[in-house]
């Protein structure tokens, strides 16, 4: 019984936590202050994971936010710096949280002006970001202000320079020696670093975890699935700065003095190590890479020291009897992590591929298992009650002259389209003609230079894709956008976070609301699925479907937005008859029973002719005709530029 | 001229081909259908070595192909225009051709071909100092079509060129594919088009799950009941 087995490992881990300490005492190893510090490096990447492994933003300088943490710990609670709080029995508690706090604070701060960048780019603004703190934290333990003779400020010693601040308050609770023993600290360190975990595994389990992992899969795909990039990565930074804010106050108060020595870029790149080598977004791997890193660190250089000495001395080889591997450790840190990323990219504990093993009996001679035909009784209860809301009357997309140019060249010109409630508006052309662009100004990935596009009467023009998303508007991609690396359930997922609440408190706290919530956000997500033919595979990652079921899994995540439009680009590319045929089916289906609009890029005639209410054809960017199937099939403008002669009208 | 001897390839722990045998011959067109996830991509890759075989052979004018890297494959004259417009998005539509006859050094060869491309994708010769990334999806598939042809491959393996374009320029692809065929170049079409490709092709194989499950002349697999329910989509 694997249930079992894991119950008994969970007992042996937690009785292991709770003994160590003592056994260590009674053996005398002396460990416990090593294994402590390690703990907090630990909590350190775990923050950082957030960033790093979660919402994938790379931060070279994460080093900061411990620094901030420490020092806003040293400020409000030692007497160097003639604190008010300081000795009050009460003040170590009071200001881990405004550690936290201000730690979080600064992170949004840090966080805003890196929003628009990704990649090398936002790497190397948190490299400057790390180098900063450091040096200003060097530079304001004396400062005099003046101005024209009078002195504002007058040598006001801010953070105590190079010196760094010493003595820091210790916390305090009745009959426990935090002076004189290291156990107190180790089960300090222990509850705080437990409950992170716990906090920071209700998060990623959460619609804003699911939000963070979008944003890293696809930060186009994610805005366009109703979810704030701005907002979800501001909160990757805040609450991954908070996390070490906590680290950084237990730090100073544990090690009593604070120099801003211990915050130099090395930390930044040694936590960036613990991450990458336990791998990235795994909350078991960060742990253990942490651990791993701490004891190599702490305990393995040092011992080895001694045992390489001693070979050096009875070998007589002076070169190994004087060596301190401690000196080391930048050297093996680089080693090891040039050896992980050569070996096991996904570090020690990185996700698996999981195993999909191809049918070995269906070796007779037949037709293909096709996707299953869209049935009317298979579409979501929940979505058929939402269409019930939408009225008829004004149409409801309405773009009026729009236009874009592109260095010159006008993809989009002045261009007017009309969508009708329950309709399906067809929109063909030539390749190049602005179809795609024409959809990416209309979801806000793209502004327009002229023009209206007015969406229930609202305009739609200024939104971010998100917002777009969230007034009901929904798309596919015409060359597939999903999250690879997320499951088919999670993909879904996504699709409703601009319909779920849940705020940080609420993840972590999970209240029966937020449980709820929870609970029927996935039996909507498994019933699009089913209703799609997609039910037996919620839990393989999106990257492992075939393509006809990517191009299917798009569909069920642009409907979980709850959308009144949805914009589908070349829905059949790549598709064989039969799966087209259910595809068309399938979108015939959400208009007739669910009131939806659809608007359909497409270049399978026998599809678009068949399902479309109107066509509109645009040809180097500018609307050549528009008018009923019929009437398209026949426009002499359409032929040339785009049917051809070869193309020949269905008999209908 | 190129024959793939049970050929089992992986990707990861996924099966994706398992011991699919082929054969092309010098001057033909010959179409692999099938199902999405059948293996039709897998064996192009295969053949490019861009997925290596972990069993069976693939043998090109009498030389082993697997074990051998991709660019030398490339450099024995076997081209390829992938799936989903692989194109260097950064570079210009005239680099990204001129990259397809990387390993050429046949300077007016090489301007006669780019040329001829001209001549088959108009749009590219409009768009020709613009970044490959900014064109539209269909313009991109013309040009790794286009990048494809630059390199006068012996044997080109074409991976869906129909796909994303209008209707108008479907016939043309096809019309282009016989085109050059007729010129010398042996052709290897994957195509989810089943009709078209059958049209225009000598032969061709049926792959369902990693294998071949049935084999004949083009025209024959037309009027197969299979074909003709499973991927031609008739009643």
């Amino acid at each position: 019984m694997t249930g079992a087995r894991h119950a008994a490992g969970i007992t042996a881990l937690v009785v292991g936590l709770l003994v160590y300490p003592f056994l260590d005492r009674a053996l005398g190893f002396q460990t416990v202050h090593a294994v402590s510090d390690g703990m907090i490096y630990v909590l350190l990447a775990l923050g950082l994971n957030i960033v790093v492994g979660y919402a994938g933003l790379l931060d070279l300088g994460y080093a900061a936010f411990f620094a901030i943490g420490a020092y806003a710990m040293g400020l409000l609670n030692s007497p160097v710096l003639g604190s008010p709080l300081y000795g009050h029995p009460w003040s170590f508690w009071l200001c881990i949280w405004i550690a936290a706090a201000v730690s979080a604070l600064l992170g949004v701060a840090i966080g805003a002006p890196t929003l628009r960048v990704r990649g090398d780019y936002l790497a190397i603004i948190t490299l400057g970001f790390g180098e900063i703190i450091p040096v200003a934290i060097r530079n304001l333990g004396d400062i005099t202000i003046d101005i024209g003779g009078w002195r504002l400020v007058d040598r006001l010693n801010l953070t105590g320079g190079e010196n760094g601040v010493n003595p820091v308050g210790r916390p305090y609770l009745p009959g426990v020696p935090f002076e004189t023993d290291p156990t107190p600290w180790y089960f300090l360190i222990l509850v705080v670093g437990l409950g992170s975990l716990w906090a920071m595994t209700r998060l990623r389990d959460s619609r804003l975890g699911r939000a963070w992992m979008a944003i890293r899969e696809d930060e186009t795909a994610a805005d366009c699935t109703g979810v704030n990039p701005v907002s979800t990565k501001l909160l990757a930074f805040a609450l991954g700065a908070s996390f070490s804010g906590f680290a950084g106050s237990i730090y100073a108060a544990k090690l009593q003095a604070i120099t801003p020595g211990a915050f130099e870029f090395q930390v930044s790149i040694m936590l960036l190590c613990m991450v990458v080598l336990g791998g990235a977004g795994s909350l078991r791997g960060v742990i253990l890479g942490g651990m791993l890193i701490t004891v190599f660190d702490r305990v393995v250089l040092s011992q080895s020291t001694f045992l390489v000495r001693a070979l050096g001395r009875a070998t007589g080889l002076p070169l190994l009897a004087t060596i301190d591997l401690t000196l080391w450790r930048w050297f093996f840190f680089g080693l090891g992590l040039v050896l992980v990323m050569l070996l096991r990219p996904q570090g020690l504990a990185g996700r698996r591929e999981r195993v999909l093993v191809v049918r070995d009996e269906d070796d007779t001679l037949a037709a293909e298992p096709v996707a299953p035909p869209a049935r009317t009784e298979a579409i979501p209860a929940w979505l058929r009650e939402r269409s019930a809301e939408a009225a008829a009357g004004t149409p409801l997309l309405e773009v009026r002259g729009l236009a874009r140019r592109f260095e010159g060249i006008v993809a989009v010109n002045e261009v007017d389209l009309l969508v009708p409630r329950a309709a399906i508006i067809g929109l063909i052309g030539p390749n190049g003609a602005g179809k795609t662009t024409f959809f990416n100004v209309v979801t806000g990935l793209i502004r327009p230079d002229g023009g209206s596009i007015t969406f229930e009467g609202a305009s739609l023009v200024g939104l971010r894709p998100n917002a777009i998303v969230a007034r009901g508007v929904a798309r596919t991609f015409q060359s597939i956008r999903l999250f690879p690396h997320m499951t088919v359930l999670e993909n879904v997922l996504v699709g409703e976070h601009c319909r779920l609440a849940a705020t940080v408190p609420g993840a972590v706290l999970r209240p029966p609301s937020v449980r709820a919530e929870e609970v029927r956000a996935r039996e909507r997500a498994r019933a699009l699925l089913a209703f799609v033919g997609l039910a037996d595979k919620d839990g393989d990652d999106a990257r492992n479907l075939p393509y006809g079921d990517q191009r299917r899994l798009e569909i069920a995540r642009a409907l979980a937005t709850e959308p009144k439009l949805l914009l589908l680009d070349e829905p059949t590319a790549g598709m064989n008859p039969n799966e087209t045929e259910r595809l068309t089916e399938l979108i015939g289906l959400l208009r007739r029973e669910l009131a939806l609009s659809v608007l359909l890029i497409e270049h399978d005639m026998e599809v678009v002719m068949r399902i479309s209410d109107r066509i509109t054809v645009l040809d180097y960017g500018t609307r050549i005709a528009e008018g009923t199937p019929a009437e398209i099939q026949r426009h002499p403008r359409v032929i040339e530029a785009y049917l051809g002669t070869g193309y020949e009208p269905a008999a209908r | 001229m190129l024959e793939l001897a049970d050929v089992h390839a992986y990707y990861g722990n996924i099966r994706a081909l398992r011991g699919l045998s082929l054969t092309v011959e010098r001057g033909e067109i010959v179409t692999l259908i099938g199902a999405n996830g059948a293996g039709k991509t897998t064996t192009l890759r295969t053949i490019l070595g861009t997925v290596r075989a972990r069993r069976g052979s693939v043998t090109f004018d009498g030389r082993r192909l697997d074990g051998l890297a991709t660019d030398r494959i490339v450099r024995l004259g076997i081209a390829q225009s992938p799936e989903g417009r692989r194109i260097f998005p950064r570079m210009t539509v005239l680099e990204n051709l001129e990259l397809g006859a990387f390993a050429r050094v046949d300077r007016d060869g090489i301007a006669a071909d780019l040329e001829r491309v001209f001549g088959l994708f108009p749009r590219l010769r409009e768009r020709v100092a613009q970044k490959g990334g900014t064109l539209s999806g269909g313009e991109q598939q013309m040009l790794a079509i286009g990048r494809a042809l630059m390199a006068r491959p012996g044997l080109l393996l074409l991976d869906e060129p129909s796909m994303g374009l209008s209707p108008i320029l479907v016939e043309t692809i096809f019309r282009i594919v016989q085109d050059i065929n007729r010129q010398g170049t042996t052709i290897l079409l994957v195509e989810q088009n089943a009709r078209m490709a059958l049209q225009v092709a000598h032969r061709g194989y049926v792959l369902q799950t990693g294998r071949i499950v049935l084999q004949d002349a083009a025209a024959a697999l037309l009027r197969s009941d299979l074909v003709r329910k499973t991927y031609l989509g008739e009643k």
